[in-house]
């Protein structure tokens, strides 16, 4: 791959200083399914869509919230095959901090090195930028953290944010509805709320999956507590 | 004759009452003949942080370097301070790193962690952590300090009382040992002062 | 091991299984002297390795009504060596018609030990006895039968562990501003059985239970006190 002398970096500078394939990455995410996540007082929520094309297809086989550590999940808009690579990585990335020092990895931790791998797909040679941007979100320290990661490895630290397709009226509607003194269970109404905005069609229980971090870790919410929490939806 | 005895030395440490104590002897030398008086094995690590490593002397120092350069480069990522258990599980690494050509030190480490509790574990030369709510002990005397250290050391010691335990126990074991002594150096541990001692032994 | 790495001799490499006439059964022995007592202890394991013979064998011989003999080691050493000092006391007596004095006996162990200087009794010895005038010392000895005489020492398989404890607390060293005094009798049994229960703590060659015997101008004592036996 990148040892072989004539493999160079597809991402190079266009005249004007723009990475081009980076910003062909981004609108790959911006194309993709939205994603939200929104920190509260005593916890962080991720939620997104996860609608299939065909009734044909079996639900809640593949899922696009995931756990990589007890206290550490992470969602993403974009294109899920690099995304399982990423959950890969990260998953390993943990356990190898957790067996150097024997202490559970900081979120802020794993999302920088996550950030340093998709760093390293834009300046490799042999290989391409990821087509995703993720949602991690943890509780350490006796807080929660939410972060972004984006296919040029840059990162960000929200206290609530949308990605993926109409991330740009999630955003506006979040600015609208968040406050510094939410509680988690608010948090995840609000979540919902926001890919219910633009959401194209009937949003059920099936075709969003929600997941929480708290105090006691992170877990994805069951079918059955999302339905009820849509049933508290208007 | 083992490598870990070449040049000779000692270290113990002990839990007390909110505070800890780590302490060395001074000497260093190749086998009898002694050719420094001023070899300390414990290092400062951070403010409640030491790390004692007696043993082969490069070993020591080799050690104490790479550790410093992990340490270094962690709380620069990270931006805190280690705790005593992330910076054992990091040294008892280290260590395993060379399973098969070890370094040859058997290091004490000794602290106050986050909360400010007293923490003391021992290891062997591959890194095989233990970590007792007594005392740890380790060196060429390390059976004569085990024998001091079973009878003077007592629950919830006070910093005066834990400095006059561990110093009776190093200074009597070093007494009979040939290759450790030469004067003592022993650390106190509190919460909001680590004071440092130097105690005088017999020269011979 | 060394032998059979000389280029010359590497011949004798193969059928290195030589028969070991030795064993190291452990056990521990301290003795304290004072003014006008002799205190000796030692505990009562008898062991090979990780199994143990019996948890009831003293290591203490009294040879004299002033002397007791600690012997541990090699047990079958241990006995050889106790019944022919017993013999050469009995033939004392015999030829002088009195006993021997404690530090007779101290220089005849000497030479014992060194007679067998190239086929060692492996065997550590502590010897204590009143002397004519009626204070107690101690005699230690290597196996080839270095002898130093003092006022306690601690001997065996936990001989590294209590020798510095006792240096500390029965020979006051390294403590500053105090007047050195001989210890008493009752302070140097509670030391005794202090170290022994340290001991058992750490060497698993001594253990289950302590004997004491102690020598005064009115006879000899003994004691028994219980050691963890595991």
């Amino acid at each position: 791959m990148s040892n072989e002398r004539y493999s160079f970096s597809l991402t190079t500078f266009s005249p004007s200083g723009k990475l081009v394939q980076i910003e062909y990455a981004l609108a790959a995410v911006a194309a993709g399914a939205p994603s939200v996540g929104i920190k509260a007082k005593n916890g962080v929520v991720l939620a997104t869509e996860n609608k299939q094309k065909s009734m044909l297809y079996e639900e809640q086989s593949i899922f696009k919230v995931e756990t990589v550590t007890d206290h550490i999940g992470m969602v993403y808009s974009g294109m899920g095959p690099d995304y399982r690579l990423l959950v890969k990585k990260a998953r390993k990335m943990a356990q190898e901090y957790y067996r150097t020092y024997e202490e559970p990895i900081p979120t802020a931790q794993l999302v920088q090195r996550v950030a340093l791998v998709m760093q390293e797909y834009t300046q490799s040679g042999g290989v391409r930028p990821f087509g995703v941007s993720l949602l991690i979100c943890g509780w350490d320290s006796g807080r929660p953290y939410l972060f972004q990661c984006d296919p040029s490895g840059a990162y960000f630290a929200w206290k609530a944010t949308a990605m993926g397709r109409n991330y740009i009226n999630g955003k506006t509607f979040l600015e609208k509805r968040y406050s510094d003194d939410l509680e988690l269970d608010d948090a995840v109404h609000t979540a919902i709320l926001t890919l219910k905005e633009g959401f194209e069609g009937q949003m059920t229980a099936e075709n969003i999956e929600v997941g929480i971090c708290d105090e006691n870790g992170f877990h994805r919410l069951s079918v059955s507590t999302v339905r009820d929490h849509l049933a508290n939806i208007p | 004759m083992s490598i870990l005895a070449y040049n000779g030395g000692a270290v113990v440490a002990m839990k007390g009452k909110n505070c800890v104590a780590i302490a060395s002897d001074k000497r260093f030398g190749i086998q009898a003949q002694t050719l420094s008086v001023n070899f300390e094995k414990v290092f400062e690590m951070s403010p409640h942080l030491y790390v004692g490593l007696p043993g082969l002397a490069t070993d020591t120092q080799t050690v104490h370097q790479r550790l410093k350069f992990r340490q270094n480069l962690y709380e620069l990522k990270e931006g805190r301070r280690m705790s005593p258990k992330a910076f054992s599980a990091m040294l008892s690494n280290l260590l395993y790193e060379r399973r098969f050509g070890p370094y040859f030190v058997e290091p004490i480490v000794a602290g106050l962690d986050q909360n400010y509790e007293p923490y003391i574990n021992a290891m062997d030369l591959i890194g095989c952590i233990t970590q007792p709510d007594d005392f740890v002990v380790s060196g060429t005397c390390a059976s004569q300090l085990y024998g001091m250290c079973e009878v003077l050391w007592e629950p919830n010691l006070e910093p005066d009382d834990l400095f006059e335990t561990i110093s009776q126990a190093l200074v009597n074991a070093c007494d009979r040992d040939a290759v450790s002594g030469w004067g003592a150096v022993v650390h106190i541990i509190e919460k909001d002062k680590v004071t440092i001692k130097h105690v005088k032994t017999r020269m011979d | 091991m060394a032998l059979a790495s000389l280029p010359h001799l590497s011949g004798m490499k193969k059928n290195d299984s030589r028969f070991n006439p030795y064993d190291d059964n452990g056990g521990s022995i301290v003795a304290i002297g004072g003014d006008n007592y002799l205190l000796i202890a030692s505990d009562t394991r008898l062991s090979t390795g990780y199994s143990i013979y019996t948890r009831n064998q003293s290591k203490l011989f009294q040879v004299s009504n002033k002397s007791i003999v600690g012997c541990s080691g090699c047990w079958c050493d241990t006995l050889t060596l106790t019944r022919l000092i017993n013999a050469r006391m009995q033939m004392y007596l015999h030829e002088h018609n009195k006993e021997m004095s404690t530090p007779a006996l101290a220089q005849m162990i000497s030479t014992m030990l060194y007679y067998k200087r190239f086929f060692p009794y492996y065997v550590s010895v502590v010897m204590g006895g009143l002397e004519p005038d009626g204070s107690g010392w101690v005699y230690s000895y290597d196996p080839i039968g270095n002898l130093e005489r003092s006022k306690f020492h601690a001997g065996g398989s936990s001989g590294a562990l209590l020798q510095p404890l006792l240096d500390n607390q029965v020979g006051l060293k390294n403590i500053q501003n105090i007047v050195e005094e001989s210890i008493t009798l009752e302070k140097a049994s509670r030391i005794v059985q202090d170290v022994f229960i340290s001991a058992a703590e750490r060497d698993i060659y001594t253990g289950d239970e302590i004997h004491i015997m102690c020598i005064t101008a009115d006879g000899i004592k003994e004691e028994k006190v219980d050691l963890r036996k595991d």
